[in-house]
């Protein structure tokens, strides 16, 4: 186009300028109405999917892990509020609080014993006997899943990986990468030995026996003297077994 | 779980660390206190009134796990009891433990309601037959430790619910009841 010179020809242009923009705001806002049609058709047959398989959600722990990973993928959250549709559809906002209280409870009655540190495993096998009512089965996903909406409470509740195992944490104790080895360490005995540590992870002395003592202040480790070798072991109850019965007396 | 005799030991007897007293404070009190419960409700099933130091007592090993506590340890637990009230020592040198399942005061209560159900408020018994008589078998008087009847017998006597005077036999005490 040939430029025209004057004051019209600035207009032209300025007004060709708005008819583009004008054009691409509507190509733009169809796109964004396709979109929301989309998902909304989403929404609602995922809704749908939900109400059609509720009691499968409800009874079966994967099929229920599985509906979550769904969720998650439109950007909808089942536990976001207690009220509306899926709360109202599912029970399952409930579902998840009650299982966040049980889950307090057994980290409060069993800390004195394994320092606030406890077995993912292990807190999922507490939490069994305390559900027996309603007969629903609990997952390792769904105690994930409820600790992590604990986490808003702000008062120190995760989950945390040492090696292979999962780890709920319910105090506000930083666990340090050497803590963390020495924790995974502990895994296959139960226990660890100061000559142990040195040797398997290649530490000083001093390295070994000041993580050990944290550990030991920090109430997760227990010192046990008496085995006929003379060395002293330090237990970890949060990576072995016995605090499924203690919490029972 | 693990047995002694028809007594269901609980499952920290089976953790090695605890047989060896705590360093940390917390750590400790959990551990004191899950062995005064265990002790108490062991000799409570059992009916053990007394607990040497130094000798042979089925709480104080696990040959399972190969662990047992240390002289210090057991004073330890015993001595937490007897700041409880729930046990005493029997000398100086804390080698001998009183247990107290029942306080002095509890045993007591018993002896009274032992009394009156069997109608003996006026009725004159020798402290063995409190004891070992027909009317304790199958109550909780029946193989009762001495010393602790006595006590308990001594309380009573102090409120005027009964008189302690010495028999005919010289090894064995009267006493007639006037509740």
């Amino acid at each position: 186009m040939r430029r025209r010179p004057g004051i019209g020809g600035l207009q032209t242009a300025a007004a060709a300028r708005d008819q583009y923009r004008l054009l691409g705001e509507n190509v733009a806002k169809l796109r964004t109405d396709l979109m929301k049609e989309q998902l909304a058709t989403f929404r609602s047959q995922l809704e749908d999917f939900a109400r059609k398989h509720k009691n499968e959600i409800r009874k079966n722990p994967t099929f229920r892990s599985q509906f979550h990973e769904m969720c998650a993928k439109v950007g909808v959250d089942p536990l976001a509020s207690n009220k509306g549709f899926w709360a109202e559809l599912l029970g399952i906002g409930d579902f998840y609080y009650e299982l966040g209280v049980q889950i307090v409870d057994i980290c409060l009655a069993t800390r004195a014993h394994n320092g606030g540190l406890i077995n993912l495993q292990e807190l999922c096998k507490l939490l069994r006997p305390r559900r027996k009512s309603d007969r629903e089965l609990v997952s390792e996903d769904d105690c994930f899943r409820a600790i992590s909406k604990l986490k808003v409470l702000g008062s120190g509740f995760e989950v945390i990986s040492v090696g292979k195992k999962k780890l709920v944490r319910s105090v506000p104790t930083e666990l340090n990468k050497d803590h963390n080895q020495i924790l995974e360490l502990a895994q296959a005995q139960g226990f660890v030995t100061v000559d142990e540590v040195e040797r398997r992870l290649s530490w000083t002395s001093g390295r070994a026996i000041d993580a050990l003592d944290t550990l030991l202040d920090d109430g997760l480790a227990m010192i046990d003297d008496g085995h006929r070798d003379g060395k002293r072991r330090y237990w970890f109850p949060c990576v072995s077994s016995i605090t499924s019965v203690l919490a029972d007396s | 779980m693990q047995r002694l005799g028809d007594f269901k030991l609980p499952a920290f007897f089976n953790y090695p660390p605890y047989f060896t007293l705590q360093p940390v404070r917390e750590t400790r009190e959990k551990q004191v206190q899950l062995w005064k419960e265990l002790i108490l409700d062991y000799c409570r099933t059992q009916k053990i009134f007394v607990i040497g130091l130094e000798e042979e007592f089925p709480l104080f090993s696990n040959l399972v796990i190969e662990r047992s506590l240390s002289n210090e340890a057991r004073e330890a637990f015993l001595s937490a009891l007897v700041s409880e009230g729930r046990a005493e020592w029997l000398d100086k040198g804390h080698r001998k433990c009183l247990i107290l399942w029942h306080r002095i005061q509890d045993w007591a209560d018993l002896i009274l309601s032992f009394v009156k159900e069997n109608g003996l408020e006026d009725s004159v018994m020798t402290v063995e037959e409190i004891r070992s008589g027909i009317e304790s078998r199958g109550t909780e008087l029946q193989g009762m430790d001495r010393t602790v009847l006595m006590r308990a017998l001594k309380v009573l006597e102090n409120k005027g619910k009964l008189a302690i005077f010495k028999g005919t036999s010289a090894d064995d005490e009267g006493v007639k009841f006037s509740i």
